[in-house]
């Protein structure tokens, strides 16, 4: 008998957690632990064919040019560019969204490393307008700040990140919180994430009702050459866009472009997020995607594969089920479970 | 099978009469075996059936597997499992009566969390099946939880986790889907009425088309914890074909915290 933390549990847990003040710090422990271990297991695994020096979870610190365009590459028989596999975002996870490589703002916990200036870090996400900021109206801005100060010990349920109660990462964070999948069937593009499944709907149907509010947001999209086009509406507005805050609400509006290299190796998120009852103006989010194959070593965060049993000689990939299992409780949990 | 003919048109005079005729001609080929009647339904394009779709029973099996009488929770109904009685073991039956008892508050779907296998596959909302020729995602409305169901010749891991939804290979024989699930934790029900299983819970499962809307779904489940014999269920699986029909999330784990997001102006 072997448990994995589930979602289900955190949540239950959480909600005490938070009531003590404690998940937010257990949840980063238990983060850099989980990197710490991910390296590790690197440099356990076979050496993969194309190494790469540290990667970790920051694996680069710039955002390459990936023009709109024709699509060259290979197509399923639906006619869809086969993009399909294992995708992960090359700059960082959820700890800060506007400084992804700047760590948790107030973080009480040590630093394993020296914080470098910041011009050698990745630059925000915010890649428009230019200073990099969220242009949040005063009284939202006064709510990310308050719910920074308060994040490492969150004595309102608000003040816990939804993520670390196994909510849905929500858009744009399930695009830089673990690794994910990407398949394509006919009339379908679907993101399968470790927090919470997104079906791109590309039939044209039209939106849900305006009064139905989801994590995930509702996804129309349609494919022009390279570039995969996602209208989103329906948002619920509660997933937050990491440990600093960031919002939208479910009055915001999000237009997405998925920009695929020729080689289909790499893809960049481009996002424009309007919502007049949060921001002075509408913003753009950018984030750059690689793809993982069989030819990757698994490394516990932005590929999370098994090699499958099997009697052939070619590798195939197990994606075990897919369960919220560290954030705020990978250690903690073990002995939840083993009082019974 | 007379059940599965069953369309309604609007009854007028030359309806009816259309339809006796309609019944006469047709309601032979009812009993026969879908293939041999050489029923049409969706491949994919190595000719294996594609069960893509959005599929969900009319079948009252949540409320209880077993036959039973209406109760102030739970309509009555015929239940799904083949001889009526679950073979549970003299100590594991007990447990199941505890469940019932408190099935209000312990079952697990009262929480939100994964029904399991095959539970997921009855319960009263909509499952979706992203299928290719390598796999088959199945993916739950009730909590959004995907399995993934591989069809690529692979075998169960070695030493695994145990799973909420298990680990599943599929293989075809003929045109019917047939997979083996094991690798289970012992936290999901297989019903309302609190019938459960241990951590030992291996499930069979033979998917098979009927007609192009509709699935015939078979589960073997044994366990030797908590039942003296392999046991069966069946079900008929409907394709929802409403104009425009989608999931709508239900993450329901996240309800009794989700108000606190996100940040709203303050009042005045």
């Amino acid at each position: 008998m072997k448990y994995r933390m589930s979602h289900r549990q955190l949540a239950a847990l959480s909600l005490i957690l938070g009531a003590i003040a404690i998940a937010p710090i257990v949840g980063t422990a238990a983060e850099a632990t989980k990197a710490q271990s991910a390296k590790t297991g690197q440099e356990q695994q076979p050496a993969p064919t194309q190494p790469r020096a540290n990667p970790g979870i920051e694996q680069e610190k710039t955002v390459p040019q990936i023009a709109s365009g024709k699509w060259a590459g290979k197509r399923l028989p639906d006619g869809q560019p086969d993009v399909q596999g294992h995708w992960s975002n090359t700059i960082a996870n959820h700890n800060n969204f506007t400084d992804p490589q700047g760590g948790i703002p107030g973080d009480p916990a040590p630093r394993r490393r020296p914080l470098p200036p910041r011009d050698e870090r990745a630059p925000s996400r915010v890649s428009d307008p230019a200073d990099g900021q969220v242009p949040f109206q005063p009284w939202a801005l006064e709510k990310v700040k308050e719910f920074q100060a308060n994040f490492h010990n969150p004595v309102k349920p608000q003040y816990v990140e939804p993520l670390a109660r196994c909510a849905p990462g929500g858009i744009p964070k399930s695009l830089y919180w673990h690794g994910y999948e990407i398949a394509q069937y006919p009339g379908y593009v679907v993101f399968f994430f470790n927090s919470g499944t997104r079906i791109i709907h590309l039939d044209g149907k039209p939106h849900l009702p305006d009064n139905i509010k989801l994590w995930n947001g509702d996804s129309r999209g349609h494919w022009e050459g390279n570039t995969l086009i996602v209208d989103v509406s329906n948002q619920n507005g509660k997933a937050l866009f990491g440990r600093t805050g960031e919002f939208i609400s479910e009055n915001g509006h999000i237009q997405e472009k998925y920009i695929f290299s020729p080689d289909a190796t790499r893809y960049n998120y481009e996002a424009v997020l309007t919502d007049p009852t949060v921001y002075t103006r509408p913003f753009t989010v950018t984030i750059p995607a690689r793809k993982w194959t069989e030819k990757d070593a698994a490394n516990g965060w932005h590929f999370e594969v098994e090699h499958a049993k099997h009697s052939g000689k070619n590798v195939l990939l197990d994606h075990y089920e897919r369960t919220c299992a560290e954030n705020n409780g990978g250690f903690g949990l073990g002995a939840v479970e083993a009082k019974k | 099978m007379k059940h599965q003919l069953k369309k309604q048109p609007r009854f007028s005079k030359t309806g009816m009469t259309l339809l006796l005729v309609a019944s006469v001609l047709v309601l032979p080929l009812a009993s026969l075996n879908a293939a041999a009647a050489g029923v049409k339904f969706p491949r994919l394009s190595n000719g294996k059936p594609d069960f893509s779709g959005i599929w969900q029973t009319t079948s009252a099996a949540d409320y209880d597997l077993e036959p039973h009488s209406n109760r102030k929770d739970t309509p009555p109904g015929p239940g799904i499992v083949e001889g009526n009685v679950i073979p549970y073991l003299p100590k594991a039956l007990e447990q199941k009566k505890k469940n019932f008892e408190a099935r209000e508050t312990d079952d697990p779907r009262t929480k939100g969390w994964t029904l399991g296998v095959p539970r997921g596959i009855y319960y009263p909302e909509p499952f979706q099946i992203f299928q290719r020729a390598n796999d088959l995602n199945i993916v739950h409305q009730f909590g959004h939880s995907v399995r993934t169901v591989y069809t690529n010749g692979s075998e169960h891991p070695e030493d695994p986790w145990d799973w909420w939804l298990g680990d599943s290979r599929g293989h075809w024989d003929g045109d019917t889907l047939i997979v083996d699930v094991r690798h289970f934790n012992d936290k999901t029900w297989f019903d309302r009425a609190g019938n459960y299983h241990s951590d030992a819970l291996h499930v069979i499962e033979r998917w098979k088309y009927l007609d192009p809307n509709t699935i015939e779904y078979k589960a073997t489940i044994e366990d030797p914890n908590v039942f003296s014999r392999p046991w069966e269920v069946s079900v008929i699986l409907n394709r929802h074909r409403e104009k425009n029909f989608q999931l709508i999330e239900d993450y329901r784990f996240t309800l009794d915290y989700d108000d606190a997001y996100p940040p709203k102006p303050d009042k005045q």
